[in-house]
């Protein structure tokens, strides 16, 4: 009782000393940093609307600090809303002031919403600067973070908000979500950016292992009391290198944005031709001579619509050429990466019987596709279409009878039977192509970039304020330091993938001699 | 309080030494084969939970031996003797009974990693724990060898399902019936001693090997899955012929610092306490290593040995160039005996003695006991469920280093638990957890059997993720309450000192929060300058509760208590554990709700007979081979198991909603049946 009205005290002095400059504020104003990250960053946000040209984006907000960021972002210094109706406002950025968008906001006090928690749902352009502007906007603000794939059904699921039926289609919807922000996230960490932050990662785990040998052992063995000073340096290297990174206004990488088609198959099935067919122009070069392509050649293409980013990829084949296996190695980079992989099949190679040419297929996914580290992992049949070309090889008569017969095969993934030769079944393909990608991008999380973006910000800023803990009790307490490295690891965890306890003790015992 | 007066050993022995065929009665709730650090822990724990216990060992004599090292505690390992001891153990009470050199590990690193340790006097520890026993009621302690554990034929509806009856001793083809069996058989296992070239059976030097059969049965009928590990202890050496001016002496703490919540004071007075010396390996020990490396069996086999060098070949041979660490501990008050901690090493005794004299300290040094190694069959944890229960096998219990662990407070830690749940099992009572979030022995526990073992498993702070708030300080809070009320185990006189203690601390800490100044008045009142160290966000306010002050790092309780005498020092007793709850409340306070969601997924259970294959939930069939090997026994073990999907944890979470409450009905139905067929 008597704290809280000490609080309310503390709140006018705190207005009062800063509006008055008092020598005093110092010691008053906290660190921002210290609280971002260490309090319990309870409210998440993201973009609810599929990505593509869509009028209007939904941006989602759950959690105790929703009414919050309706307030700030919209300018509602009073009161807030009546719940469930729609407002016009000008959206702003908190920081800046800057006027990002005008749209639509509404309330949605708990219990009444999706989530069963206080929510708000922004309704702005579709845009990509716009929708940037507000995501990042909204995480900038203390105690907001990008939510996790399936955070704000898993929330429902909680809260006792969604019914039987919908409670086991939890798992798959999970499994979807979580897939569709691996591949996104692969995407974004394949390259500079993904070996920068492994770089960190790798320096933070010994600094960890290292702290925590000093803790566990240096009574007993003989660790050396410099084991702490290279601690201390490589956690002020580390801080500083990411304070950089957070600042680099220019985002490093431009984002590969869109759904990720992928044209994959063995060698000489005519995969640039279908490229070249796609975009209407000689993007790659063809050749009858097999490995003609050897790197990832890419274009963007819009199919009805919506963006596609289109990749074509080296034919598969185990090769003892240097440059060609590097470009099989990257075609199955790029495949693991996709959102939807083309793969493409001489049709001529097809036994006339349906019932071989089935397992000629099925045969063909998992042997030539297939990864070599785990040689019995087919691409999922949702992921990809597959497309048998050269049909102006096959006799007349039997190429709707092949494709009627094999279609109805269970197991394989869709069928088209196209020629890019003579462009026969190039409608046909193109209906499916256009109805596969409009399903991608009606799903909020398959490749929102910008969201991916913004978590991996979040996530740096956490592991950034976490190491300044490992400073405030460097010399006071390890235990306590140590926790700071611990949570900086965690943090940075999200975006490299979890680190264990094993793993910390693997490094100790392979740099120290711990006896008994 | 006082350490209690022992009572006299003579007629512990006159008690127990009768042949099995007179002992009061050939049916016993709770069997505990073996009496190390496990299995005497596993006995007074049954007994205390309200079980008739029998203990059986080979000799009576070597109850409580420290087969090994004479020391309890460390850095890890201290936080699991509090731990012990909150739970109303022996180890704890023994160590401060028998220890002769008292420190605080780790005393600048944090209260939260101070690992408190004793040496040990070996005959008073072993005099301590044998007079416990003997004053445990329901407790009968009986010496012999078990030729066979015996258990009911496969359940037809369970394949592979079988239940323990008791067991069969050797001399006399004597059984005895029993509803848990707790095995702590150690090193003895299938063990065999190494020394130089020769091999022997056995598991520890001087003492006959234990009986194939148990292992037999373990294997062949229970068709468990069985490891092999290895270890070692060093030669012991005549303390008269160490020339102890070469090595450094390591004082103990002045203030002798008790590892039980009950005791204000250690036996061993201040200043009666032994030193400890400290020296160092040199180029000639590792030639020694070297050139003796075809004398030596142990070291060239490939059976898993820890990571962590046990013996002194592989710490020269991983870490060559270097000069190693090696202790030199008392054994006891009255022993002629130093222990040279980092020696362990299973040479031939000749080669053994030129070793050690290649450091300077011991360079005319003789060896009492030549060092040897052990290596031993253990049962592959993972088939036990986190109440120490084999899955497969009802009533079977086994605690120690047949679980993989390497310790005695590792072993002691296990023990108690087994054998509270052994009685609990026996008395027909729910199994009880301990939650990793709440307790080491937990971290212990739950690491074991979902994450099975590679080598000996030895407890390091580090395993604990919520290390801050599992200290060595707060044992009695976090256990002694629930030791009581869910548990079973703990006595009414811990209980009630543990609740004064819970009482005085809410009531100071209520008085400390009341207490709010603005900073410039703290400064006048207690003269210091309150420098922003240590800066958490309470810590940047204007006005400043006590316990925001006691946070700082140059203000102590005692400040306070002088500023505030007629409130505060009422409680001077409690001032170190209150300095360290002051600066550790705000940060347990944040890891609060990671606790919360771990121990709700640990609260949800999947019964342990799901097949996995089959169960009607899409589930990759990778995620479904990783679940049926390792079974884990909650929904938040699952969650911990690499390979696990979040969206394959979902479905778990549905199917244990929908099957949890059908599955405890079953249980409970069990567990009637059961008792209704037992013999009365």
């Amino acid at each position: 009782m008597l704290t809280s009205v000490c609080r309310g005290i503390l709140r006018g002095a705190v207005h009062k000393l800063r509006t008055r400059g008092a020598p005093l504020a110092r010691l008053l104003c906290s660190n921002e940093e210290d609280i971002v990250g260490l309090g319990d960053a309870d409210t998440i946000f993201a973009l609810s609307s599929g990505q593509g040209r869509c009028g209007v984006a939904v941006v989602r907000v759950s959690g105790p600090a929703s009414p919050t960021a309706l307030r700030c972002m919209a300018g509602l210094t009073h009161s807030l809303p009546p719940p469930r109706t729609a407002l016009l406002r000008s959206i702003t950025d908190p920081q800046s002031k800057e006027v990002l968008d005008r749209g639509l906001v509404l309330w949605f006090p708990a219990p009444h919403s999706f989530t069963g928690e206080d929510s708000v749902e922004f309704h702005i352009h579709g845009g990509l600067a716009v929708t940037t502007a507000v995501l990042q906007a909204l995480g900038n603000m203390s105690g907001m973070r990008p939510a996790e794939a399936g955070e704000f059904t898993r929330r429902a699921f909680q809260a006792g908000k969604l019914d039987l039926t919908e409670v086991e289609g939890l798992g798959d919807l999970i499994h979807a979500e979580t897939e569709a922000q691996r591949r996104q996230a692969l995407r974004q960490m394949s390259g500079e950016l993904g070996r920068l932050y492994q770089d960190w990662s790798h320096r933070l785990k010994r600094c960890l292992a290292h702290v925590e040998a000093f803790i566990d052992f240096s009574e007993d063995e003989l660790i050396e009391d410099g084991v702490l000073n290279q601690v201390d340096k490589a956690v002020v290297d580390l801080q500083t290198e990411m304070e950089r990174h957070l600042k680099d206004e220019r985002r490093g990488e431009l984002l590969r944005s869109g759904v990720q088609v992928v044209i994959a198959g063995a060698t000489n099935a005519g995969k640039s031709s279908l490229l070249n067919t796609l975009c209407q122009r000689p993007a790659a070069i063809v050749s009858p001579i097999a490995g003609t392509t050897r790197d990832v050649v890419e274009t963007a293409l819009d199919i009805g619509g919506f963006p596609v980013h289109l990749s074509d990829t080296a034919g598969l084949r185990e090769s003892p050429d240097l440059v060609e296996r590097e470009g099989v190695r990257r075609a199955r980079e790029r495949m693991e990466q996709a959102d939807l992989t083309l793969v493409v099949v001489d049709s001529a190679l097809l036994p006339c019987d349906a019932e071989q040419g089935a397992a000629f297929l099925q045969g063909h996914l998992r042997s030539v596709l297939s990864n070599q580290e785990q040689p019995e992992t087919a691409l999922p049949a949702d992921k990809c279409l597959l497309v048998l070309n050269k049909s102006d090889l096959l006799p007349e008569d039997g190429r709707q009878k092949l494709t009627g017969e094999l279609r109805r095969v269970s197991g394989l993934p869709p069928i088209c039977l196209i020629s890019c030769h003579s462009n026969e079944g190039l409608q046909d393909f193109l209906t499916v192509l256009h109805s596969r990608v409009k399903t991608l991008c009606g799903n909020p999380l398959s490749g929102a970039p910008t969201l991916t973006q913004a978590r991996h910000r979040a996530h740096l800023q956490q592991c950034k304020a976490a190491l300044a803990q490992y400073h405030r009790y460097r010399d006071t307490d390890l235990a306590l330091a140590a926790e700071g490295v611990r949570l900086a690891l965690t943090s940075l965890g999200r975006i490299t993938g979890r680190v264990g306890a094993e793993e910390i003790l693997d490094i100790i015992f392979k740099d120290f001699c711990i006896g008994k | 309080m006082l350490i209690k007066k022992l009572p006299p050993l003579q007629s512990f022995q006159l008690l127990v030494s009768r042949p099995a065929s007179h002992l009061a009665r050939q049916q016993y709730d709770v069997i505990v084969v073996g009496g190390g650090h496990a299995g005497t822990e596993a006995a007074a724990a049954a007994a205390r939970v309200g079980a008739e216990t029998l203990l059986v060992t080979q000799k009576i004599h070597t109850i409580g031996a420290l087969s090994c090292n004479p020391s309890l505690g460390g850095v890890g390992k201290g936080q699991l003797v509090k731990e012990v001891d909150a739970l109303d153990g022996l180890c704890g009470r023994a160590g401060d009974w028998a220890g002769i050199h008292f420190s605080i590990l780790n005393r600048r690193k944090g209260p939260a990693v101070w690992g408190p340790r004793a040496q040990l006097d070996r005959q008073r520890y072993r005099e301590f724990i044998q007079s416990e026993l003997l004053g445990t009621p329901r407790l009968t302690v009986l010496e012999g060898s078990v030729e066979e554990l015996l258990v009911t034929e496969p359940n037809p509806e369970k394949p592979g399902h079988h239940r323990v009856t008791g067991i069969r001793l050797a001399n006399g083809n004597h059984s005895i019936s029993a509803s848990s069996v707790v095995l702590t058989t150690g090193t003895f296992l299938s063990g065999s001693l190494f020394m130089g070239q020769t091999t022997s059976p056995g598991g520890r030097i001087g003492d006959a090997p234990s009986s194939a059969g148990l292992s037999h049965t373990l294997r062949e009928r229970l068709g468990l899955r069985i490891g092999r590990l290895r270890t070692g202890t060093p030669p012991r050496i005549v303390k008269d012929s160490v020339d102890l001016s070469q090595a450094k002496l390591h004082p103990p703490d002045r203030h002798p610092t008790p590892f039980s919540f009950l005791n204000k004071n250690t036996r061993c007075k201040p200043e009666d306490q032994l030193p400890c010396y400290l020296t160092f390996t040199t180029p000639g020990v590792e030639r020694v290593v070297r050139e003796s490396l075809h004398l030596n069996c142990h070291i060239q086999q490939d059976t898993k040995g820890p990571r962590y060098c046990p013996s002194i070949e592989s710490r020269v041979l991983r870490f060559p160039g270097r000069r190693h660490q090696v202790w030199l501990e008392p054994e006891g008050v009255t022993s002629d005996l130093l222990y040279p901690q980092g020696l362990s090493m299973t040479m031939p005794p000749d080669v053994q003695l030129r070793l050690i004299r290649e450091i300077p300290a011991m360079h005319r040094a003789e060896i009492r006991t030549p060092g040897y190694g052990v290596q031993y069959d253990f049962v592959c944890p993972t088939q036990l469920s986190p109440a120490l229960q084999v899955k497969s096998t009802q009533g079977l219990f086994l605690a120690g280093q047949i679980n993989g662990t390497t310790g005695y407070e590792e072993a002691a830690a296990q023990g108690l638990w087994a054998g509270v749940n052994a009685a609990r099992w026996a008395l027909s009572m729910s199994p009880v957890i301990l939650s990793r979030t709440e307790s080491y022995i937990g971290v212990l526990i739950d690491d074991l059997v979902t994450r099975g073992v590679t080598e000996p498993y030895r407890m390091f702070t580090s395993r604990a993720e919520f290390r801050t708030a599992l200290r060595p300080d707060n044992a009695d809070l976090r256990l002694t309450l629930k030791g009581r009320y869910k548990v079973g185990c703990v006595s009414s006189l811990r209980y009630q000192e543990t609740v004064r203690v819970k009482d005085n601390l809410q009531e100071v800490l209520e008085a400390l929060q009341t207490l709010v100044l603005s900073t410039p008045s703290w400064r006048k009142k207690i003269v210091v300058s309150l420098k922003l160290g240590l800066c958490s966000k309470f810590l940047c306010a204007f006005f400043l509760s006590g316990m925001d002050v006691l946070q700082y790092n140059d203000v102590s309780f005692e400040m306070l208590a002088s500023v505030f005498p007629e409130c505060l020092s009422p409680y001077m007793e409690f001032s170190q554990r209150l300095k360290i709850e002051a600066v550790y409340r705000p940060l347990c306070d944040l890891q609060k709700k990671d606790i919360e969601r771990i121990q709700k997924e640990e609260n949800m259970s999947l019964p342990l007979d799901i097949d996995y294959f089959s169960l009607p939930v899409s589930l990759s069939q990778e995620v479904r081979e990783i679940l049926d090997r390792v079974r884990p026994s909650t929904l938040g073990a699952a969650t911990r198991l690499e390979g696990i999907t979040p969206a394959a944890i979902a479905h778990l979470l549905n199917y244990a909603r929908h099957t949890g409450q059908k599955e405890r009905r079953m249980h409970r139905n069990q567990l009637c049946a059961r008792n209704a067929s037992l013999p009365q």
